[in-house]
């Protein structure tokens, strides 16, 4: 197991440069998840750690070892792909065996890994069979096996779950998330699924073109995002942004005014207001807001509500009888909202 | 493709395909039989579908006219060796255009496909004068070298690399990450699961070799290092007339390796094929 530190790296196709210089640390023993939207990265910076991807620039270190000119083979980590890239022409058993069997393990020692790899991750009875004799689970399974019988350093993930239904997606977040408080291997899971990226994550970077946004615990990215490309990336439904002008009588958009939070730099200013769908609670000395659309969720019950000329999600913990056309008077939670200056969408508050 | 055909289609297209059927079954058809007919019956008309009288001495004559279990043999492992060299030339050839970038690659590709474009009948002279330069004519080199150097190895290095293109990159890139250098990327990885390329490539290759014609004739001057296309044209009487039934024995015997080697290949492109099912 060990650290991976990525000091300003840079990488460009030719003339174009597609990751503008990236910082990020990871402890020994953390759970990282990359999380962006497409075409921002990830994979890339990803392939760069496992030394697919050659680095224009900047530095990366495996443990006290800097990687950049290391072949992947000798950089002691392990890779699961989107699509899994199981040898189609190898059993399950030799497919988990084959990067031992190319370092010179004794056949014994391969066949311990091997059932040792497929009692974790219940592949047992599965150990003669082809890939294509697999259901996708059971295929995601198997690469997480040829991953973990090699004890590396690292894991790399580059969204393994995106070609499962929904509800295997859940199951086998739990598993990768129990696979590490077992092992505890260094991991670096990128996904384009910011659920994905909360439940599973010690610690999550935000790329944007490029560029990390913020780093940070799920939890911290979701309570004080940096800017309002974090605050509007992470959590679902998105948070509500409304734009106006901060001014001492609260904020004012078209046709609402808002309550601001206190301790905001004093003066005049366009700003953009954040709020969280539950962010906003009923009550009746609170703002008016008509309804558009009612969606019950069982514990909880979404609203799509216009607040002065500005449409919102709002919510509520309750069961809200409403119907499109009513009025509802709710109020913001002043501790939950979000200020964001109008042109950099950097935190104000 | 699971759709059921109707019983009334199913009859008809299946009469509709041993029509057609009929063209390519009879030229075999009347090889074969007429290898056993007196030479009187061969050009009969109509022709005897079934043959009157069945006489195989003309097959033990085809080995008394001709050294024909030499020449049998010399088809044999010359096609062999030329398939095998084929098949590993091409496929590495290939892999390399697929998968390498080097400087000119594209270039260079475009170069040796030009190959496929020049006629063998247009280089024959100047390879004659090679080979008599190196000592090599009336030997087997020639026939050996031109093939797996030339037009047939430049086809089937195109379609090689045309599968290891299409083959997905993530595969290698997992063997790189599981610890494989380049080489037994594609020993270990990209070659077995090239089985269907490799068994079309070994089906042409061993075919063109087999029915090489033009260069034994150029190369080779006496009749026990001829291959079969050649010795076939040596069936004759006294007075040069042809011996049809004796020629005939031997040409039914030339094409039945073609015929093993169709039936061997076409199980591995099937069980290939179904090997590649990489994602589903
Ligand atoms: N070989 C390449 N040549 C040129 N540009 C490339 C190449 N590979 C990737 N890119 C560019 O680099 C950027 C980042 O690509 P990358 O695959 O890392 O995105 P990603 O964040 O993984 O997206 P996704 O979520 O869709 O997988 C993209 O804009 C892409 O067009
Ligand atoms: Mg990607």
């Amino acid at each position: 197991m060990a650290s991976v530190t990525l000091t300003d790296v840079r990488k460009s196709y030719g003339a174009t440069a597609v990751i503008h210089g990236v910082d990020v640390d990871i402890a020994d023993g953390e759970f990282v998840v990359l999380v962006g939207p497409s075409g921002c990265g990830k994979s890339t910076l990803l392939r760069m750690v496992a030394g697919l991807e050659t680095i224009t620039d900047g530095e990366i270190a495996i443990g006290d070892r800097v990687v950049n000119d290391l072949e992947p083979k000798d950089r002691d980590i392990a890779m699961v792909f989107q699509n899994y890239a199981l040898y189609p022409h190898m059993t399950v058993a030799t497919n988990m065996g084959f990067s031992l069997e190319h370092r010179g393990t004794s056949k014994a020692q391969i066949a311990e890994r091997v059932k040792w790899a497929a009692d974790i991750l219940g592949l047992e009875a599965l150990l003669d069979r082809y890939p294509r004799q697999l259901s996708g689970g059971q295929r995601q399974r198997v690469a997480m096996g040829r991953a973990i019988v090699r004890n590396p350093q690292v894991f790399l993930f580059d969204e393994p779950l995106s070609n499962l239904d929904a509800k295997l997606r859940v199951v086998m977040r739990g598993e990768i998330k129990g696979l590490h408080q077992r092992l505890r291997t260094t991991t670096i899971y990128v996904t384009h699924d910011q659920v994905e990226a909360m439940t599973m994550a010690d610690k999550i970077v935000v790329l944007n073109a490029g560029r990390v946004e913020q780093v940070g615990a799920p939890l911290d990215l979701y309570d004080r995002p940096a800017n309002q490309f974090v605050a509007g990336f992470i959590g679902s439904p998105a948070m509500n942004f409304i734009g106006g002008r901060i001014t001492p009588g609260g904020f004012v958009a078209a046709g609402v005014t808002l309550p601001l939070p206190a301790g905001l730099p004093a003066g005049e200013r366009s700003a953009v207001y954040g709020a969280r769908p539950e962010a906003f609670a009923l009550a009746p000395d609170g703002l008016p807001a008509t309804v558009t659309l009612v969606e019950p969720m069982g514990p909880e019950t979404q609203v799509t509500l216009m607040l002065g000329e500005h449409q919102i999600i709002a919510v509520f913990r309750e069961r809200v009888k409403a119907r499109p056309g009513d009025t509802l008077h709710i109020r913001p939670d002043l501790e939950a909202i979000h200020l964001f200056d109008a042109e950099t969408g950097a935190r104000l508050n | 493709m699971k759709t059921e055909l109707a019983p009334r289609t199913k009859v008809l297209v299946y009469g509709l395909m041993c029509v057609l059927l009929i063209p390519f079954v009879f030229p075999t058809w009347w090889m074969v039989t007429s290898s056993v007919k007196p030479i009187s019956q061969i050009f009969a008309f109509p022709p005897d579908i079934i043959p009157r009288s069945f006489d195989f001495t003309t097959y033990g004559r085809v080995f008394e006219l001709q050294p024909f279990a030499q020449q049998y043999w010399n088809s044999a492992y010359i096609a062999a060796l030329v398939t095998i060299g084929t098949m590993l030339f091409s496929s590495m050839a290939g892999y390399a255009f697929a998968r390498i970038r080097f400087p000119g690659a594209n270039l260079l590709f475009m170069v040796v496909l030009l190959g496929l474009l020049i006629p063998s009948e247009v280089t024959i002279v100047p390879l004659f004068q090679m080979f008599l330069s190196w000592g090599m004519i009336n030997t087997h080199w020639p026939l050996v070298l031109v093939p797996i150097f030339g037009a047939p190895s430049v086809f089937a290095t195109f379609v090689m690399r045309q599968f290891f293109i299409a083959l997905p990159v993530e595969l290698e890139e997992a063997a790189r990450v599981d610890g494989l250098g380049r080489f037994k990327i594609f020993w270990t990885i990209a070659l077995p699961l090239a089985r269907p390329a490799l068994a079309a490539v070994a089906i042409f290759t061993f075919l063109h070799s087999w029915n090489l014609y033009l260069e034994p004739i150029v190369f080779l001057s006496s009749p026990d290092r001829f291959t079969l296309p050649q010795a076939l044209t040596q069936f004759t009487d006294a007075y040069g007339g042809a011996l049809w039934n004796v020629q005939l024995a031997a040409a039914s015997m030339t094409a039945l390796p073609v015929l093993i080697v169709f039936i061997i290949a076409q199980k591995q492109f099937v069980e290939g094929l179904a090997h590649t099912g990489l994602k589903g």
